[in-house]
């Protein structure tokens, strides 16, 4: 990867390698007068450092490309117009090449009061405003280039550049119209961000295609996304509409999805439209996917330059989604990801799962350990299921590598809220749910079915519920008592299900740390240990 | 038809000593429904206002479509002996009136799981058994169910009127039928006999056999015409009856009995010439309309008949007379008044079966005792549906104490456990039920040694459960029901409307409860699946869930899919490695194959993980032929902790592995639930942890890096250990004429099936023909032999082994490959297996 991009560069890996090298050892000295002007973060530096070296042996011959892209004169109108001082820019790893010459770009825009600072490597997905990264610096305000899931950020102020993907926009147009005829719905067409640059040209051409192909007998009827903001300022007072739910008005429908924003006339549902996706397949077109999961959608893949139709594998992600449901209603303990420390709400809502766990009479624990992976989660092999208050779009993940499932706070309040039900719709972001309140069906005294074991189950401290602990330090021993005779009987056996708590899950295991009891009080004998490295001590044969 | 009144049925019930809860079980379509019918024609009980618009074998209307019994339905009898015929009776009794509560089960071996649910709470049954096809692979299976349960069986020999008017075989040649046939199941029974139940075989000389024509209404046992004949000779009854079976001959012109034939042309049999003789010259005189003949044998028979019933001809004159003679009631019924067990004297040798708890605790006492004052103990063994969509009756048995309308009960599901809360609830009986035909009626309440229906508790019992007083917290369960068959056949099902989910997940729920095997789940991929014991258990379950329990939604079924195993051939060809994410530990391993037998040990629950570790490793090293210090050294059994498949430690000296030992464990329950061929559940394999490296810091050897590390080891080892699928099989009984057996052989080659015994059933011209056959190939399988054979052949399918496939998953093109391709498809996996190198590292 980061030999094709310097490949394109024009430089080959050995003047990358030599200019790492000197870099890496020109760093530690270089480091209060670095040839950059911004700042990087933690252990980020160095990267920047090499990267800003590279560059300044690099020619200029892609600057008209840079201005474009990076869109340098309207960010440096945007901070100046602000009166911002300390700004950060936000690049994602494949774009982090480009921030030098990016910030070279504004420096020259700009005047030299603004103390520019470049982020990378963000602790949870890069599409989502590091908020945090930016306070260790007193940013006053983001610029976030790249992807990004445009969820609304909870302190600062940010600029989102979403970069200009490369598309045959008549060839697009065409393949559109040909599909949109031949389906004879009505086209509503959502595209990627980095592709918003190209939906006018799109819109433009479809027009004047459009007469001549169908001849006059009827006009397609095309509705278009906006790209809801590009800028983002954060206020107390402005709550956000409501995702994919219409608003009060009965006029018209308001939708909100991964940045795009429609309205739909009168009388007209979404399932009457043909959804068209210009761009990648990625979180953000799974979960238009998601979220309209019962229209017809088609996508068009500028790389490929052509239509993908069939979305079988995509529409499978729901009903895993559905089994995942389920199976979040026989978990016992439920961890809760911090999936993110930026996006608004976040603390709300983590607090919402809290109460909504304990409700529902499981055991709760949260988490914070930056992106989720299998090593981490397998930690904590007591949660049965983990909840994510993540971003819209780093939210779903669905791995065979997990030990156990993680789902976002949407399915978590279907599957504990007792009486809600899979009615297929589908919320990903979870802003959306802050404000909706659970439709609540009235709560019957039936035992919940668990199609996991296709059995009625119950949960253990529903019932227990019923009579208030009279008093918490008998309770505590009474459990703890109770979680031993378990152990007793099934000593060979992790009883997974059968644990309530992290203690009982402790406590029924077979290893307990070490035994301070123990019957020999002689010191061991000495031994020589092993010596060597990891990847293969000195003791033992080397394979192969 | 008996009518009366709730109340008098009531009272009846009080008598414990006069009840009879019964069973009848057989092959299908040997005559059960038939023979019950006829039953019921005469004594059933139904309620006073209702008799005479009632049709007591109204059923579900696809039972009388297929004419096979699908559920099955409970039907109290009412009986009056008399005194005289009381005189013999042993027993204790209150008074002479007896209340027979009687369950018609099926006998397709699809729904077996609705016998075991019938025996459960009745005392005896009655077994049928066709004259001429004999004793089947079903009458087995049902007669050791019951035998298991402790039911003492009593048998009838059914359509006899096929040898009279079908088959015309002469008498001796009848008896060595009927004969075969007693002794054919005596022999099973003989197998599985019980000390405390003692002699369970039948004999036809004590009158525990029975010889019926259910079409016809009719029936005796040597009872019958022993009573006729005892003055005649002048010997009491029970000698007469033990000369009218086995080898005692008479010869009227000598009037002698001898034990042997004498040779004579006039020398018979005794049940040749007293029983078989005489019926057959009734028959014979009806049928040839020889009235002038008839009346005077009749009136010296004692029978006198209607004048109306004079004008009759031919069948339906000899059914009448027959009926009018020996009627099946009175015959059946006092054979199971004397010979089967009152609940007072079943309960008292059932309890050992019965309670989990001590034998010696007071809920072990009342259900010995029977006593009606004690505490409640009650069985729920089915919910049926009520006539108000989506609500059931919990339908079960008294074992002891009473139930009545609003009592406070407490329900012990199938996983409580004693001393704890799951599984428990505390709920009042809205009001409790008896059936009165098809008419329910409540009553106040119902005393121990019955049968029962309750209302308002069906939201908190799954399928079945233990009932108690609210106070009786002590209380153990009652035993839950072994099932023999499994539910091995298996369709998805989705709606076709996205938006009727919520009505699917609603009936699957109900369907699950309505039916004791059904089994709903829900597939990785979100897939809604109903697994049911076979083809035609399935077709009934998706048709109820469809108009009965979703209100006629439309929903859409796959094919059936067959789940199977993953195993391995041989022993991994190296120990093979697998890193940590961090590169600082290693475990190392090798998989074989479990012992032959050793996986079948563990799923009947021999081994376990709960056993005692000197008892298992007695077992092990014994049987298996184990090192004695191996067996101890058994770390866990998975899936699910209890599956047939093992983690053994051969470590030596491995510093800090009772660390990882928790964290290998969960690794392992998690890699053989999903097998790395298709993600299906591991079976048979013995994973050996040959070596382990590990960090010297704890924190970097915890459940995070050993977790996923050690099942990417058990994968590994899997692969390297020629891993094979496994199929289920079914045994297949097929009975069928010797013309039929070409079609028979050719359908069986082309299912991939083998025949592994074939034999004439002596007598009759009817083979009897066993074969395995995958389970994968068996759907269209009876419909395909019925078109082969021209509708002679009639296979009965039950689960028998699994069976490994000889081609190799991992070589393209194979038939396993295939296999494997499939499912991974299905399940929206990646439709290549993960090599290898994903899963093994090299130093």
């Amino acid at each position: 990867m980061l030999y094709k991009n310097y490949g394109k560069n024009g430089r080959n890996l050995m003047t990358l390698c030599l200019i790492s090298m000197l870099a890496a050892t020109a760093f530690s000295s270089e480091q209060e007068n670095s040839p950059c002007d911004g700042e990087a973060t933690g252990g980020e530096l160095r990267r920047v450092a090499i990267i800003a070296l590279l560059f300044l042996f690099s020619s200029k011959v892609l600057a008209m490309d840079l201005e474009t892209d990076y869109e340098v004169a309207h960010v440096a109108e945007f901070i100046s117009s602000h009166q911002f001082t300390r700004v950060a820019l936000q690049f994602p790893d494949e774009l982090l090449k480009d921030s030098m010459r990016v910030v070279k770009a504004l420096r020259q825009e700009l005047n030299s009061s603004v103390k520019l600072y470049v982020m990378a490597d963000t602790t949870y997905g890069s599409c989502c405003v590091d908020e945090v990264g930016a306070a260790h610096v007193n940013a006053e305000c983001v610029i976030h280039y790249g992807h990004t899931c445009l969820s609304p950020t909870s302190k600062l102020p940010a600029m989102f550049i979403f970069g200009k993907g490369s598309i045959n926009t008549s060839n697009c147009a065409r393949n559109l119209l040909n599909y949109g005829l031949k389906s004879g719905k009505p086209l509503l067409v959502l595209f990627g961000l980095e592709y918003a640059h190209a939906i006018p040209e799109i819109e433009n051409a479809l027009a004047c295609h459009a007469p001549s192909v169908c001849g006059g007998i009827s006009m397609l009827e095309h509705l278009y996304a906006d790209v809801s903001c590009s800028v983002m300022i954060p206020c107390e007072t402005c709550k956000r509409g409501v995702g994919n739910e219409c608003l009060a008005e009965e006029t018209s429908q308001h939708y909100n999805i991964g940045g795009l924003s429609w309205r739909l006339p009168q009388g007209r549902k979404m399932e009457d439209y043909l959804l068209l996706w210009i761009g990648l397949e990625n979180p953000a077109f799974a979960n238009v996917v998601l979220t309209f999961n019962s229209c017809e959608i088609v996508r068009y893949d500028p790389t490929e330059d052509c239509l993908m139709t069939d979305l079988s594998q995509q529409k499978k992600i729901l009903r895993r989604r559905y089994y995942l449901v389920e199976k979040a209603k026989d978990a016992n303990m439920i961890g809760i990801l911090v999936g993110t420390l930026g996006a608004a709400g976040y603390l709300h809502m983590i607090h919402r799962m809290r109460e909504l766990i304990t409700k529902a009479g499981k055991k709760s624990y949260t988490f914070v350990m930056g992106r989720p992976n299998p090593a981490k989660l397998a930690n904590f092999p007591e949660c049965d299921v983990f909840v994510n208050v993540s971003c819209a779009q780093t939210a779903l993940l669905d791995s065979k590598e997990f030990l156990a499932p993680i789902i976002t706070p949407f399915e978590a309040m279907l599957a504990l809220d007792r009486g809600s039900q899979w009615t297929g719709a589908y919320v990903v972001e979870f802003q959306d749910l802050i404000g909706s309140t659970p439709q609540r069906t009235e709560q019957s005294e039936e035992a919940r079915f668990s199609f996991l074991q296709g059995a009625y189950v119950e949960d253990l401290d529903l019932q227990d519920n019923h009579e208030p602990e009279k008093d918490e330090i008998l309770a505590l021993v009474n459990t703890t008592e109770k979680a031993l005779q378990v152990r007793d009987e099934y000593r060979q056996s992790v009883m997974k299900s059968v644990a309530k708590s992290g203690a009982e899950y402790f406590a029924s295991r077979s290893y307990h740390g070490l035994d301070i009891n123990s019957t020999s009080a002689l010191p061991g004998e000495f031994l020589t240990g092993r010596s060597g490295k990891a990847s293969g001590y000195k003791d033992e044969k080397t394979e192969q | 038809m008996v009518k009366f009144t709730a109340d008098e049925l009531r009272k009846i019930m009080d008598y414990k000593h006069n009840i009879r809860n019964m069973s009848v079980i057989a092959h299908v379509d040997h005559g059960k429904s038939t023979l019950t019918d006829s039953l019921v024609a005469a004594a059933g009980i139904i309620a006073q206002e209702v008799a005479g618009d009632v049709r007591m074998t109204d059923t579900r209307a696809d039972e009388a479509e297929r004419g096979i019994t699908i559920k099955s339905t409970g039907i109290s009898l009412y009986y009056e002996m008399t005194d005289e015929a009381l005189k013999s009776y042993k027993g204790e009794r209150q008074g002479n009136e007896y209340l027979i509560n009687l369950i018609d089960s099926p006998g397709h071996v699809d729904f077996s799981s609705e016998v075991t649910a019938a025996l459960r709470i009745t005392d005896g049954a009655l077994v049928v058994v066709d004259c001429v096809e004999g004793v089947c692979v079903q009458t087995e299976t049902v007669l050791r169910q019951a035998l298991g349960e402790r039911i003492r069986p009593v048998l009838t020999v059914n359509k006899m009127d096929r040898c009279f008017l079908e088959l015309q075989v002469d008498g001796e040649e009848a008896y060595q039928t009927f004969q075969r046939v007693i002794e054919n199941a005596n022999v099973i029974m003989a197998t599985y006999e019980d000390p405390l139940l003692g002699d369970v075989q039948v004999y036809p000389e004590k009158g525990t056999v029975a010889f019926s024509a259910g079409l016809h209404g009719w029936a005796f046992t040597l009872t019958n015409f022993a009573k006729m004949y005892a003055s005649k000779f002048g010997v009491d009854e029970s000698k007469m009856m033990e000369r009218l079976w086995g080898e005692n001959f008479f010869d009227p012109a000598t009037k002698k009995w001898t034990s042997k034939n004498t040779g004579s042309p006039t020398c018979k049999r005794g049940f040749v010439q007293f029983c078989y003789e005489p019926i057959k010259q009734i028959i014979n005189t009806c049928m040839n309309d020889q009235k002038d003949k008839l009346w005077p044998m009749l009136q010296k028979l004692g029978v006198t008949m209607k004048s109306d019933e004079k004008e009759l001809m031919g069948k339906a004159l000899m059914k009448r007379v027959m009926q009018t003679w020996l009627p099946a009631s009175s015959a059946l019924l006092e054979m199971m008044i004397f010979h089967l067990p009152s609940p007072a004297t079943a309960q008292k040798y059932r309890v050992e079966n019965l309670y989990e708890g001590p034998l010696d605790d007071a809920y072990a006492n009342a259900i010995r005792n029977c006593d009606p004052e004690g505490p409640l103990m009650l069985y729920v063994s089915k919910m049926i549906p009520a006539s108000d969509k989506g609500r059931f009756f919990a339908f079960g048995r008294v074992f002891s104490g009473k139930v009545s309308t609003g009592l406070k009960v407490r329900i012990m599901g199938p996983n409580y456990v004693p001393g704890e809360k799951k599984d428990l609830y505390v709920k009042s009986v809205q009001r409790t039920v008896i059936w009165m035909g098809k008419k329910q009626e409540t009553v106040e309440d119902v005393p121990c040694g019955n049968t029962v229906a309750m209302v308002g508790l069906d939201q908190f019992i799954t399928k079945n459960a233990t009932l108690t007083n609210e106070k009786e917290v002590d209380a153990h369960p009652i035993r839950a029901m072994k099932f023999s068959v499994s539910p091995v056949v298996r369709v998805a099902v989705q709606c076709k409307v996205a938006s009727d989910l919520p009505k699917l997940v609603e009936g699957l729920k109900r369907l699950a409860k309505s039916d004791p095997m059904v089994v709903c789940t829900i597939e990785e991929s979100g897939e809604h699946i109903v697994a049911g014991a076979g083809e035609l258990h399935l077709e009934i379950c998706l048709k109820d869930l469809q108009e009965d329990f979703m209100g006629g939604a439309e929903i859409i079924k796959s094919d059936p899919v067959v789940s199977f195993r993953e195993t391995v051939l041989e022993r991994s060809s190296r120990t093979v490695m697998s890193k940590s994410p961090n590169k600082h530990n290693r475990l190392y391993m090798e998989a074989r194959p479990l012992e032959e037998g050793l996986a079948e040990a563990i799923d009947d629950g021999r081994i376990g993980p709960r056993d005692d570790p000197k008892v298992r490793s007695k077992i092990l090293s014994e049987e298996f032929g184990w090192d004695k210090e191996l067996a101890k050294k058994i770390w866990c059994f998975g899936p699910e902790t209890t599956g047939p498949n093992m983690v053994v430690d051969m470590c030596k000296g491995v510093q800090y592995l009772n660390e990882i030992k928790d964290s290998v464990v969960a690794g392992f329950q998690w890699a053989s639930k999903e097998g790395p061929l298709a993600e299906e559940n591991m079976r048979g394999i013995c994973f050996e942890v040959c070596d382990v490296v590990l960090h010297a810091d704890a924190i970097h050897r915890g459940g995070g890096q050993v977790i996923p590390t050690a099942r990417r080891v058990v994968y590994a080892s899997h692969l390297t250990a020629k891993p094979r699928l496994l199929e289920p099989v079914y045994l297949v009984e097929i009975q069928a004429p010797e013309q039929a057996l070409g079609g028979i052989y050719s359908v069986l080659n082309q299912k991939r099936g083998h025949v592994f015994e074939e034999m004439q059933r002596p007598g009759t011209p009817l083979y009897n023909i066993k074969a395995y056959l995958p389970v994968i190939e068996s759907f269209g399988f009876s419909s395909t032999l019925r078109a082969a054979t021209s509708g002679q052949a009639f296979p009965q399918c039950v689960f028998d082994h699994w069976d490994m496939m000889s081609s190799d998953p991992l070589e393209a093109g194979s038939q396993a490959a295939t296999l494997v391709a499939e499912i991974r498809k299905r399940k929206g996996l990646k439709e290549q297996i993960t090599p290898l190198s994903e899963y093994e590292d090299k130093l």
